[in-house]
């Protein structure tokens, strides 16, 4: 039942218009990007993850949700939105490097079923967790307002929140894509998704590689968490569906590959939004049949190599 | 007591027993060639170095210090480099990044003018990915990624396998340069007059144990032993 | 583990300790809080289970997305149902079970595309989709969000013979004798030789290719049967509720499914069963005696997380190993007391067939390039019928390479293939395994979980039964021709004292010995070794060099091998491969007197 609610929620919020017309469509488009970037910073998350330590952390959507409450005690605290923000996208990263040193670790030489169930065994352990602490029932995030609520873009009104939220993820992007492409860890990252085991015998500990990888693809799932709360308010059950969605852009945008997650993340984005300005109900479907046309043309994704 | 000493190690690659009682040592500014037909276990011996495969029983001792069973990274900064057979660039990274992931925790690195300056045509394709390379460049940037490291004993996995005559005699001048400046070598390789120009020393394996252990100069007028562990 | 001894004394024990049980629980859990809605709750989640376990437990496919299978065959049979289009309960469960096996085999048809975590992936995405389109598009049929209310209760209506299922007691007896019957027929297709290809899959799915088994449609005959199973499974809890719930088709329905399986021991089939009553009862327990509410959910996944840590086989799992622990079976003989002397084999001089002069393997002008990097080069290669070929060159010569082409693991990317004068340039592993070609391979690639037996089993299905074959209810312990050759091969490879012991606990010797013998298994009359000496030890190579030599009799073998004394003294002819090209071929004593040869070798250096 629970998880309904939140799939109500997830609709309401993707087709409140229904009647065609310029502003109408302009207007979807943009949340198509909004919930695009969102999801292309998550899945960036789950596909560095893969990349570098070969684990499908089945517990991301569930660090997705613990963002969101982790954003939501801090605001509670503070009254601050930004603070929340920080706080939590950091506290889902310590998170994470706990998990990686307590459990996860030990699972690099284990099949990958066993990556898999562990890491869903997880997943349910942090939303449990939470249910047990804040209950079943959803918590709303106000969205702060920098001008006013809602701006006229001149030829459709349009939430403010949802601008500004849009650029706080472009600007996390580019900032994982910095850490990824122009830094020393990120070079180590990189190398480390080709061949771990030489980049260790080039002297440098990949372990503590990898334990930095997990806490930062935990920071991606629990900063997209925060910022994603004042759209739709939290419930535990939150990031079941931004686990699965997340599963359908690597899938379309090829499992390990940064830039695959980003186009994954913003086609799937746009199919949700646009396919729900004339029918809402369908716009779920539609993203899964464009997967499996994806799986008949191009097996290994988009942007795939294997 | 020599610079490193290998003393009786017995290595494993999964269940299959590799590697018995092999012992080996060598001297500071030594070059030493280990010589062996395919599956002797030569390569092994080198992973072995590198704690790249498990090793159950025996001592490897650099400059007195225990690395069996040390952590890659730990055997790495102590100063043993691997320049692996099958190379292992990273090819999603250009020339350079390659070069400069190596000198991370080297103390001390080459700097890169050096490197350059020995590898002229890596400095040409320093921005180019490593996927992008002819082989005989791979063969340069894997050994150029080991040197930056400026490490204590340089591991040479077959550097020209699979390589055309005029690189393979670009790379042999390379190593001769090395040993002339004093660089400690351990030389794994198939081609034996290659080989044997550089290494002042070499060794035999065969079948996973040490069959010879002498000079160049010993070795290249004993015919028997040639023909039995070497040629055909 | 269901790989049991071939004799046994009695095969139904733990057929007769379940039924056993389904008769006696009703009478003995409800003292201890087992209701009857919770006892039949329990058989479906078995039912669902036990689909579920035939394709993660013994084929080893992780899917996320079972819940599509069970919500479709709920709703169809429901449907069914409620529309009064059909009025009969069982005939309706049965079309739900058959639309539900439907439907998987078109999303098995696009999952079984991928595998690892990408199958994983896809199943979910899946099933999700599933939830979705119940919910609108199919909306007029599955009631959407409301599901689908006043199911009916099932009954018998025969001339002269009525009953109605219509108490909770009658309704779990109906499920149990359902699922005795699941459970029987599962534990059929598990001994049968279509099981047997199953494991093999799960255990080494290259090499399940490679001795001839065409893996795909097994993969999705299996996804198939379990989609089956989830759909009556679905039927009945409708049917069981008076109710079809959208529930069922949740990402949750998967979840709990795969948790019920991995606590209760995947590959035992009960395994589900066993975790779905502990699901159940610690639910209903923690929930209401113990005043714990939703935290019933947080326990159960932490022992979840435990029991994937360090008890990987679950309960029955756990339970089956420590009766073997403290029961060893007949000790299996340690390696040191089986005599140095091949037994198995007779120590008579080797006939060798004269070597004919037709051409069985011809490769004309074959090249393979990696990129630029060439690893063949206009290899042109005959080997007459009855030869045995070396095929040596140092590191790098691209021996391995030139193998895989002429097994069809990969494609060459110019020249021509043919064996025994057919062209089998594009034909894969599979099907150039039925022609009568097969490799032992450099790395053992072996079904490390089954038994030495099983493991020649493997091989010899494919050899009896072809490429694929959906023999379900046949029982490979009563395939008498097949076991006795699989015992001809024990012989020969000196391995009949350790038959019955899993290939993961053997010596390597012995391992290289099954990978000879998985090769052999599949009957070649060509065979092909790479490297069979490779980490011998000199006794060991002694006597695998007679078991070639043996193996020569009426085959064609080409042998890749750096042990020069050895291959020299088998071979009849050896081509010398060089940085991808042919060297020079001819006699051993030729090759060894060519100085191109020496020097490739030995790089000019001569005393």
């Amino acid at each position: 039942m629970l998880q309904k609610h939140a799939k109500n929620d997830h609709r309401r919020h993707a087709g409140e218009h229904h009647v065609l017309n310029w502003g109408n469509f302009v207007s979807q488009l943009f949340n198509g990007l909004v919930s695009g970037a969102l999801l292309a910073l998550i899945s960036a998350g789950l596909t560095i993850v893969y990349g570098t330590l070969g684990v499908l952390n089945l517990a991301h959507g569930a660090l997705f949700m613990l963002g969101g409450y982790a954003g939501f005690v801090a605001f509670q605290a503070t009254g601050n939105f930004f603070i929340a923000v920080v706080v939590g996208a950091a506290f889902v990263g310590i998170v994470g490097i706990v998990i990686e040193r307590l459990i996860v670790r030990f699972f690099y030489n284990r099949p990958e079923e066993d990556q898999i169930l562990v890491t869903f065994g997880i997943g349910i352990v942090i939303v449990e967790l939470v249910r047990a602490g804040f209950g079943s029932l959803s918590q709303m995030v106000t969205a702060p307002v920098v001008v006013s609520p809602i701006i006229n873009l001149g030829f459709t009104i349009y939430p403010e929140y949802r601008l500004v939220a849009f650029g706080i993820v472009v600007v996390a992007l580019a900032a994982l894509y910095i850490l990824l492409y122009r830094t020393r860890l990120g070079m180590v990252v990189r190398a480390g998704i080709e061949d771990a085991t030489m980049v260790d015998m080039l002297g440098i500990n990949i372990q503590r590689t990898f334990m930095i990888v997990f806490g930062i693809g935990a920071m991606a799932a629990g900063f997209a968490g925060i910022i994603n709360a004042p759209i739709i308010s939290i419930t535990p059950n939150v990031g079941d569906d931004i686990l699965i969605e997340c599963f359908v852009v690597v899938v379309i945008g090829g499992v390990g590959s940064f830039p695959g997650a980003i186009v994954g993340g913003i086609i799937a984005g746009e199919i949700m939004s646009l396919t729900s300005m004339f029918n809402p109900q369908l716009s779920q479907v539609m993203l899964f049949a464009v997967m499996a046309l994806v799986l008949i043309a191009r097996p290994q994704g988009l942007f795939g190599t294997r | 007591m020599s610079f490193l000493e290998i003393d009786k190690i017995n290595s494993y690659y999964a269940d299959s027993h590799i590697l018995f009682d092999v012992s080996m040592r060598l001297e500071q500014r030594e070059v030493v060639a280990l010589l062996g037909r395919n599956g002797a276990g030569k390569s092994t011996t080198l992973k072995a170095l590198m704690s790249a495969v498990d090793t159950k029983a025996g001592s490897i001792k650099l400059d007195g210090r225990e690395l069996r069973g040390a952590r890659r990274h730990t055997v790495a900064n102590a100063g043993l480099q691997l320049v692996p057979e099958e190379r292992r660039i990273f090819g999603s990274l250009s020339v350079e990044e390659n070069i400069v992931l190596a000198s991370l925790t080297a103390r001390p690195a080459w700097p890169l003018e050096r490197i350059y300056e020995m590898f002229p045509r890596l400095a040409e394709r320093r921005t180019s990915r490593g996927t992008d390379l002819s082989g005989g460049e791979q063969q340069m940037l894997a050994i150029a990624r080991a040197l930056v490291r400026s490490p204590k004993i340089l591991l040479l996995d077959e550097p020209f396998e699979g390589l055309a005559p005029i690189i393979v005699r670009d790379l042999l001048a390379i190593c001769e340069r090395l040993a002339a400046e004093g660089q400690t070598i351990i030389l794994v390789e198939q081609n034996l007059a290659a080989a044997l120009s550089i290494a002042s020393r070499a060794y035999i394996l065969n079948n996973g144990h040490v069959v010879f252990d002498g000079t160049s100069a010993e070795l290249k007028t004993s015919t028997e032993i040639l023909s039995r562990y070497i040629g055909v | 583990m269901t790989t049991a001894p071939r004799r046994r004394r009695f095969a139904f024990t733990a057929e007769l300790i379940l039924g056993l049980v389904l008769i006696i629980s009703p009478f003995v859990l409800p003292s201890i809080g087992g209701t009857s809605d919770t006892l039949s709750r329990i058989l479906i989640w078995g039912l669902f289970g036990l689909g579920f376990d035939l394709i993660f437990g013994f084929t080893g496919l992780l899917s996320f997305g079972q819940a599509a299978f069970y919500g479709t065959g709920g709703f169809i049979s429901s449907y069914l149902l409620v529309s009064h289009t059909i009025p009969n309960v069982f005939i309706a469960l049965l079309i739900g079970l058959v639309g539900a096996a439907i439907v998987g085999t078109l999303v098995g048809v696009l999952a079984l595309r991928r595998s690892g975590i990408y199958f994983a992936m896809i199943t979910v995405a899946f099933g999700e989709m599933f939830f979705f389109l119940e919910n609108s598009a199919l909306y007029p049929w599955t009631g959407g969000e409301n599901g689908l209310p006043n199911v009916p209760k099932p009954s018998i209506n025969l001339p002269g013979f009525d009953f109605a299922f219509d108490s909770p007691w009658k309704l779990y007896g109906l499920l149990a004798v359902l699922f005795f019957m699941g459970y029987v027929i599962a534990r059929r297709i598990v001994a049968s030789p279509f099981g047997h290809v199953l494991t093999a899959i799960r255990d080494n799915p290259l090499r399940a290719q490679a001795v001839g088994h065409r893996i795909q449609l097994y993969k999705l005959s299996v996804f198939t049967i379990a989609a089956g199973y989830a759909g009556l499974a679905g039927g009945l809890e409708g049917t069981l509720q008076s109710y079809m719930s959208p529930e069922s088709f949740t990402f949750e329905t998967s979840g709990q499914l795969v948790m019920q399986t991995v606590i209760g021991g995947a590959g035992t089939l009960l395994g589900p069963l066993v975790g779905g009553a502990l699901w159940l009862y610690l639910r209903n327990e923690l929930q209401s005696a113990l005043g714990l509410g939703a935290a019933w959910k947080l326990v159960l996944g932490l022992v979840f997380v435990v029991l994937i840590m360090f008890l990987r086989r679950g309960i029955v799992g756990g339970i089956s190993d420590l009766y073997h622990f403290l029961r060893p079976t007949a000790s299996p003989p340690a390696e040191a007391t089986v005599p140095a002397a091949p037994v198995g084999r007779p120590n008579t001089p080797i006939l060798r067939r004269p070597i004919s002069d037709r051409v069985v393997i011809e490769a004309r002008g074959i090249s393979k390039h990696y990129g630029g990097i060439i690893a063949n080069e206009d290899v042109n290669f005959k080997v007459r019928e009855g030869e045995i070929r070396g095929l040596i060159g140092p590191n790098g010569a691209g021996k391995s390479t030139f193998f895989k082409m002429l097994t069809g693991e990969i494609k060459p990317t110019s020249g021509q293939i043919f064996m025994f004068g057919e062209e089998t340039t594009n034909l894969d592993v599979t099907a150039v395994c039925h022609r009568g070609v097969a490799k032992s391979y450099q790395i053992n690639q072996l079904f490390p979980k089954l038994t030495v037996r099983r493991n020649l089993m493997i091989s010899a299905l494919s050899r009896a039964r072809g490429e694929f074959r959906l023999d379900l209810f046949r029982n490979v312990d009563h395939m008498d021709e097949l076991n006795a050759d699989i015992d001809e091969t024990l012989r020969l490879l000196d391995l009949t004292p350790r038959a019955d012991v899993k290939v993961s606990d053997l010596a390597y010797g012995e391992k290289r010995r099954i990978e000879i013998g998985l090769a052999l298994g599949t009957n070649p009359k060509v065979l092909l070794l790479d490297e069979p000496l490779a980490g011998m030890s000199p006794q060991e190579r002694a006597d695998t060099v007679v078991l070639l030599n043996h193996l020569a009799v009426g085959r064609t073998l080409v042998v890749v091998e750096h042990d020069m004394d050895a291959l020299f003294g088998m071979a009849d002819q050896v081509t010398v491969l060089a940085q991808g090209r042919i060297l020079a071929e001819g006699t051993p004593a030729e090759v060894q007197g060519s100085d191109a040869v020496q020097d490739a070798y030995l790089g000019g250096v001569h005393a």
